[in-house]
């Protein structure tokens, strides 16, 4: 550890933004990076040239765009949530996105979860292949702060909230002593193939659903001591990270089987507040972005801590990994955002 | 017969006899008879007055000479006059009368007296160089051997009896060489000797012993009685003295000293007071000597005893100690010591309370009271001073004394502790280092290396280093990975995890609006806000964004009153002091107007304490040589460079076109036009003479290429446009006494401040035309005579420092026009410098004042030079032109009498 080296810097920071940037996402195959601005703008950049290619103002309203989402599953599109209580979804053309969003969803949503669109396990992708067999289902908050709610994409309807408003006044109770929703993050599991769901709330608990059993979650269990703000789930959807306005970070393995969700490992930092969390596609390497401007990478598997990256000079917003392993993005309120290459993966030839 | 052989013989006849008669006959004569008697025949032929160029007495007296070179020199007459004067006790009646103690002092005075008589060409051994040299050789030698012979018994010897007349007749002697100012031969002559008899006695007897052993020697007898001998007070202790001085150069040891300091004075010290307040008073209170005669004179004079190796054999203290060393303290503690005494003088006292502490315990340290709040006083009244050198003293005596109260807990008022202490304080040694102005002007004229400059090369470098090694690591993490790709579970060990240190030193919310800053410094509740802004505040202010001139005054006010102190953490007062310090700097320099408002009108305020205030002027001074860029130039370039007229060039002047080799135009002014001479100006040039036409008269030459340069660097100083509005309210009621403010009395150290502030400023107007304004005003301050007279020697060093600049800020040509104009403020000014000046280089205590108004007397016999050189151009001027005020013919030129 003695002769550790210098933690590196960023390979490129792309500066355009005028206001704090919100969230940044790699688009799933070309070398596009999407990042939202808390003033509205929505921008494209070219992570080869680093340069914006596009810029939009998606949403114009008090706090601008709040999350930028991309999936594999969504394909050429993009989708941006805002804190004008919309999301919206854009196409990916040529020349940048497509001058009006394919759809808008209202949600009516104004607070601070940003949307979630369902991760598939690796090993799904690979086999189906055909992603329109598989329900493409969003995630975002609901009008009710302390609701989730589910939204079919290519039907764009929504399909259901959780948990369900027609529950009883005992579950509408518990739910708000948990406060509002604050992180949400959807997947499948990866032998069933069912759309599952954690979400974060703001006393620190986290909710594990079913979607075949709405009524009630699966498991519940509170890391945190105070509200979580971001969870992010490994590519097999075996386990996944999750951060909070404590001081401390969680990785967690979730049995399918049994539907227990376990702390793996618990890391206590120095100073609290962790906004964004990510998983590399490969498992490898975890990275979280923390409101003490520092952005921290961690041994997934080991959780042992790799680098603490010193770059932003204001609080960091989220983090995010490329599909190809290669870059990680991370956005920060200093209106940066900046492009890392760290531990490289092998070219698989 | 001796006579008539004198007279008669000597002239007439003795040239004419050989040789050798005149050594088996004539000489004998002398040679056989009575020592003493024949001294007493030749010395008064010498003494009669013949006229110069009278032959018979030339005569007489080169035989007189020749005789007494015979006589007392190659013969060792005066060895025998000693031993003589103990046989005429034996046989009296002899022929020279030596039974009352005068005739013997008579002989003492004629031996010491004939060096003055003989005449310039005499022999060289008479002078009094050698002869005093031979003569201490041979009474010492006499004495020495008379001694031997003396009764065994020393105390039996009565001191008028006549076995005394020897040695009281070397004791005469010597008192009255050394009246002639010849101590150190007959020192010189002496230590060795005592040096060899005591070192030999200290190798075979223990200390204790000593004394017996030697006033039962004979052989020491002599110098036991010698000192008791000497009646002539003012001999003694410059004979003392002498000894002391060449002890120390000898690397004597501290027990042989003390021996021998015994030996000499311990009779008279026991017996009279003189030889003790000598000790007490004079060495110790008015002389300065080297540290270590001060150890010896203290050991034998105050503490009686001999120095043992032996650490603390317990010591029986003298009665006189406790008293001695009160009287020492009470001294010692006096402000007005502090003031008036010079720097060495102080050292050497310090040094010998100090070495007097050191003995001392704690009990007897409380028995005597007034000791202890009289040192409390002199180390405070000490640590106040603005001279380090006093300060050191104060911590050295605090450390000694804490070390007597409680060894355990010495207590450190230095920075840098050490348990040593150096009484020497740099003075007391043979080296003195006196930092005059010149240095200090060195430090002004240094140019300061641009900042940006070298923050942008390190900028640069890092940036490459980071890329450099941004390129390593991505290309070692490739390599790993490369390694360990086919397991897939030990891919993990590829994730080598990097530096994890972590500090906040980024995380603390910076500062971008002057406002926040301002708002940040007056909440003391918030200490790392203010640190954060202390941090912050130097770079937005250098970066003079346009609100600044908005927020400037609310900056400084805050600035100056912020408690760096309370707000830093433990051992950083120091950095955010600076800051703070760096910070003014950059107001007063960035918007020098609205600063300057607000920092002078808080430097009079009551509102602010003598740290502010001093902090106030400290920045001003920094500021004003920033603003002048530190550009002036070199007084060499100065001088050289316009010596008469060459000065810039003012907006009002016509242009200089015209045709090749038109002089440079002059002012005039027309009769009648005085009154109106400030609103027009007439100028007139020489032209050159048309081809052909010859004028006999001199050629003068401008150097234009000079003239460019200078203007070149004076257009770099900025300061000169803000140099009324640095000092004019800063001077404004300086010595009006308010509420908190007493800078004539209580807070010195500020008006010493300012002054040097002032000074400085006017250095850094030099050789423009403000000086010449603002100088009139500079020495209406300094002349007071609360300021030029002021009991501390820091407010006049300032004084003649401010002086100085004003000789050197203050050009020529404004000299002679201000005399030429009547001007008095100038003149009157300037001679009272010099005045002044002299004054202070012969009567100032303080040496660093004495050769700072040397350095100013020597400046000002520059400017008078050159100023009446340029008075002479314009005598010649008026010569020419005949229309200058007649006033030119009444000047009273205040240098006349410097040449």
């Amino acid at each position: 550890m003695a002769s550790a080296r210098p933690p590196p810097d960023p390979v490129a920071v792309l500066r355009g933004h005028r206001a704090a940037v919100m969230d940044v996402s790699f688009h799933p195959s070309r070398s596009l990076l999407f990042s939202g601005a808390s003033d509205g703008e929505l921008r494209v950049w070219d992570t080869v040239r680093n340069r914006t290619i596009f810029s939009t103002w998606a949403h114009i309203g008090a706090a601008g765009v709040y999350s930028v989402a991309t999936n594999a599953a969504l394909g050429n599109r993009v989708i941006s949530q805002g804190r004008d209580g919309s999301c919206k979804c854009w196409e990916i053309e040529e020349a940048g996105l497509s001058r009006k969003p394919l759809f808008t969803i209202r949600t009516n949503s104004y607070h601070f979860c940003k949307v979630s669109l369902t991760k598939t396990p690796k090993s799904v992708q690979t086999d189906g292949g055909d992603s329109t067999e598989v329900v493409n289902i969003m995630a975002l908050p609901g009008e009710d702060p302390s609701q989730v709610e589910l939204w079919d994409l290519t039907a764009v309807k929504r399909v259901m909230s959780l948990p369900q408003s027609s529950n009883s006044n005992l579950a509408g109770q518990t739910s708000n002593q948990r406060g509002m929703c604050m992180a949400i993050q959807a997947f499948y599991t990866s032998e069933t193939q069912v759309l599952n769901l954690l979400s974060g709330y703001e006393d620190g608990s986290m909710l594990w659903w079913d979607f075949r059993r709405p009524e009630a979650p699966v498991s519940s269990v509170k890391f945190h001591s105070e509200a979580v703000l971001s969870v992010a789930i490994d590519n097999i959807c075996n386990g996944g990270i999750s951060g909070g306005a404590d001081n401390k970070i969680f990785m967690f393995s979730l049995d399918q089987q049994k539907s227990i969700c376990t702390v793996r490992k618990e890391i206590e930092l120095e100073r609290p507040g962790i906004a964004g969390a990510a998983i590399r596609p490969d498992n490898k390497i975890a990275a979280s972005a923390g409101w003490d401007h520092r952005l921290r990478v961690y041994n997934y598997r080991k959780g042992n801590a790799l680098a603490l990256l010193k770059y932003h000079s204001g609080s960091s917003n989220a983090v995010t990994f490329s599909d190809d392993c290669r870059q990680m993005a991370s956005c920060s309120e200093d209106t940066t955002v900046a492009l890392w290459e760290l531990y490289p993966p092998k070219d698989r030839i | 017969m001796g006579r008539l052989l004198l007279f008669e013989v000597a002239p007439n006849w003795l040239a004419q006899f050989p040789k050798s008669v005149r050594s088996q006959i004539y000489d004998p004569f002398f040679l056989e008879g009575p020592s003493i008697g024949v001294l007493e025949e030749l010395i008064p032929i010498l003494n009669k007055k013949g006229s110069d160029k009278d032959p018979v007495h030339d005569k007489i007296c080169s035989s007189v000479e020749r005789l007494l070179v015979l006589c007392y020199l190659k013969k060792e007459g005066i060895r025998q006059m000693v031993i003589e004067f103990d046989l005429v006790e034996k046989q009296k009646g002899v022929a020279v009368k030596k039974d009352d103690k005068k005739s013997v002092s008579r002989v003492a005075q004629l031996l010491a007296s004939i060096p003055d008589k003989i005449r310039p060409q005499a022999s060289s051994k008479l002078s009094s160089f050698s002869f005093f040299k031979e003569a201490t050789v041979q009474l010492i030698a006499g004495a020495e051997e008379k001694s031997m012979q003396l009764p065994s018994v020393c105390d039996t010897i009565e001191k008028d009896s006549p076995q005394n007349y020897a040695i009281f007749f070397v004791g005469e002697t010597f008192s009255r060489i050394i009246r002639r100012g010849s101590t150190d031969i007959v020192v010189s002559e002496m230590v060795p000797r005592i040096y060899d008899l005591v070192k030999s006695l200290l190798l075979s007897y223990s200390n204790a012993s000593l004394p017996s052993v030697m006033e039962s020697t004979p052989k020491f007898w002599f110098w036991l009685y010698l000192v008791e001998t000497m009646r002539d007070q003012y001999s003694i202790e410059r004979l003392a003295e002498g000894i002391l001085r060449q002890l120390a150069s000898r690397a004597v040891t501290d027990t042989e000293a003390y021996w021998i300091l015994w030996l000499l004075f311990n009779r008279s010290y026991n017996h009279t007071g003189t030889i003790r307040a000598m000790f007490v008073d004079k060495f110790i209170l008015w002389k300065v000597f080297p540290v270590s005669c001060l150890r010896w004179i203290l050991q034998y004079s105050i503490f009686e005893v001999a120095p043992t190796m032996e650490g603390h054999v317990k010591w029986q203290k003298p009665p006189h100690f406790v008293d001695t060393l009160q009287h020492l303290v009470t001294i010692w503690s006096k402000r007005e010591f502090v003031q008036s005494s010079s720097v060495e003088q102080q050292a050497y006292l310090t040094a010998a309370v100090g070495l007097c502490l050191e003995k001392m315990s704690k009990q007897e340290l409380e028995t005597a009271k007034d000791v202890l709040s009289l040192i409390l006083q002199g180390v405070s009244c000490r640590l106040e001073s603005p001279i380090d050198l006093v300060r050191k003293m104060a911590s050295a005596i605090a450390l000694t004394f804490s070390k007597a109260v409680d060894p355990k807990n010495p207590l450190y008022l230095d920075d840098n502790p050490s348990d040593v202490v150096d009484w020497e304080f740099e003075v007391l040694t043979q080296k003195k280092v006196i930092i005059t102005t010149s240095s200090r002007k060195q430090f002004i004229n240094k140019p300061k290396t641009p900042l940006q400059e070298k923050s942008r090369e390190n900028l640069g470098d890092k940036e490459a280093q980071k890329s450099i090694l941004i390129q390593e690591i991505s290309d070692k993490g490739v390599e790993e990975d490369e390694k360990d790709h086919d397991s897939d579970s030990s891919s993990d060990s590829s994730l080598e995890p990097y530096d994890l240190s972590d500090d906040d030193s980024d995380l603390n919310k910076t500062f971008t609006q002057l406002a926040d800053i301002v708002a940040a410094l007056r909440k003391p509740d918030d200490p790392d806000g203010v640190e954060r802004a202390l941090d912050a505040v130097e770079k937005l202010v250098r970066a003079s964004p346009d609100e600044l001139h908005h927020n400037s005054s609310d900056i400084v006010r805050a600035l100056v009153h912020v408690r760096c102190a309370d707000v830093a953490a433990e051992g950083e007062e120091e950095s955010s002091e600076e800051k703070r310090h760096k910070a003014l700097v950059s107001l007063l320099v960035t918007c020098p107007f609205e600063s300057l408002d607000v920092v002078t009108k808080l430097l009079y305020s009551s509102s602010v304490d003598i740290s502010q205030r001093i902090l106030i002027i400290d920045v001003m001074t920094e500021a004003a040589l920033e603003l002048s860029e530190t550009k002036i130039i070199t007084k060499e370039q100065q001088r050289k460079g316009n010596l008469i007229t060459s000065t810039s060039q003012p907006w009002f002047r016509p242009g200089d076109r015209g045709p090749v080799g038109a002089g440079p135009w002059r002012k005039v002014s027309g009769p009648g036009t005085s009154m109106l001479q400030n609103w027009s100006h007439q100028y007139e040039r020489e032209l050159p003479s048309r081809p052909g036409q010859r004028k006999l008269g001199k050629t003068r030459k401008w150097s234009v290429a000079n003239s460019k340069d200078l203007q070149q660097e004076w257009s770099k100083n900025r300061f000169p446009m803000y140099a009324a509005a640095f000092m004019l309210p800063a001077m404004q009621g300086f010595d009006k006494k308010r509420h908190g403010v007493d800078l004539l009395n209580r807070d010195f150290v500020v008006l010493g401040k300012l002054i040097y502030m002032l000074g400085v400023c006017m250095k850094c107007i030099a050789m423009h035309p403000e000086a010449s304004a603002l100088a009139p005003a500079l020495l209406d301050m300094i002349r007071s005579r609360d300021v030029s007279y002021h009991p501390e020697a820091y407010v006049r060093r300032s004084v003649l420092f401010a002086a100085s600049c004003i000789l050197v800020a203050l050009h020529p040509s404004y000299v002679a026009s201000a005399l030429i104009e009547g001007n008095q403020d100038i003149s009157t000014g300037l001679e009272w410098i010099r005045i002044y000046s002299l004054h202070v280089a012969e009567s100032d205590p303080d040496t660093e004042c004495a050769s700072m108004a040397m350095n100013c007397l020597q400046l000002h016999s520059e400017i008078a030079l050159e100023t009446s050189r340029a008075l002479e151009s314009a005598d010649r001027m008026k010569a020419q032109s005949r229309t200058l005020p007649s006033k030119l013919d009444n000047i009273i030129i205040p240098f006349a009498n410097m040449n």
